[in-house]
């Protein structure tokens, strides 16, 4: 992989690049389909009032893989060892997102070295609808 | 009144799903809709992205015999552990089991939490991932 990004080019305090996106309902609607997620909330506004919800929801999965999305492209090489999330608010499509993440610590085992990250999905006004945080094994150099 | 926990169903199965052999058109599907791209092994295979296992779901999602918590319930997070890649061809088996039940009172009430725990392990008996669901009650 000509980008990899090794182990040791990346320190402590390190921003992930940024994800900026608005999903749209359909892309919301194919993810829960293709992903086995049931529920109405997942298809349309319709569905999700009837659930008593104020309109259609993106799953909190697919908010995990925009975390695990953010890890490959800002990391390319990086292999997820844990990744975990809080789901903390309704995440909707139409409303512009930002996912990003911070090196938070750096460590080296028996399993090989690992980056410890701290992530979050936020909307433009700042509301941290979901946070996370991430293990993962970066290549060394020979 | 408060609601009385049989805290005995904690660590019981559940489920336990043996799940069809892995085929490349589902990578590629699901790598479409999430953004998350696979990879390839030495031998071309191709490997699922991550978040491919949460797309793995058991017969039954939930214990049948669960308290009655509360008339909603909300997905309140996951915590997922990655052991060996997913490749297609692999047949996954996962088993799902009671992992944790906890009370929480905030501001707004008692709400109950339930986190239930799917392993899942492929035709080498390897461990694929470790998925724990959090699921809130109130």
């Amino acid at each position: 992989m000509a980008n990899t990004v090794h182990w040791a080019d990346i320190d402590v305090g390190h921003e992930l690049r940024p994800l900026q996106l608005t999903l749209t309902s359909e892309q919301v609607r194919r993810y829960a389909v293709v992903a086995h997620m049931p529920g109405g909330r997942f298809m349309s506004d319709e569905d999700a009032r009837q659930e008593g919800l104020p309109g259609q929801i993106v799953p909190g999965n697919m908010s995990l893989a925009l975390f695990s999305r953010l890890i490959q492209e800002s990391l390319p090489g990086a292999t997820l060892k844990r990744l975990g999330a809080t789901f903390r608010g309704l995440v909707r499509p139409g409303v512009a997102i930002a996912v990003s993440g911070v090196v938070t610590e750096k460590h080296c085992t028996d399993h090989g070295d690992i980056l410890e990250c701290d992530l979050v999905l936020e909307s433009a006004d700042g509301d941290r609808w979901v946070t996370g945080t991430a293990s993962m094994q970066l290549p060394t150099r020979d | 009144m408060a609601l009385e926990i049989d805290r005995s169903i904690i660590g019981s199965e559940f489920d336990r799903t043996q799940f069809e052999p892995v085929k490349q058109e589902e990578i590629l599907e699901y790598s479409d809709v999430s953004g998350e791209t696979g990879t390839t092994d030495a031998t071309g295979r191709l490997i699922a992205p991550p978040g491919f296992v949460v797309r793995l779901r058991g017969k039954r999602f939930m214990p049948a015999n669960l308290p009655k918590f509360g008339p909603n319930a909300f997905d309140a997070g996951k915590d997922i552990e990655f052991g060996a890649p997913i490749c297609e061809g692999d047949a996954l088996i996962g088993v799902s089991t009671v992992h944790d039940i906890y009370e929480k009172t905030g501001r707004s009430g008692s709400m109950w939490f339930l986190v239930l725990r799917t392993v899942l392990t492929n035709q080498r008996d390897e461990q694929v991932a470790v998925i724990d669901q959090k699921m809130m009650f109130r």
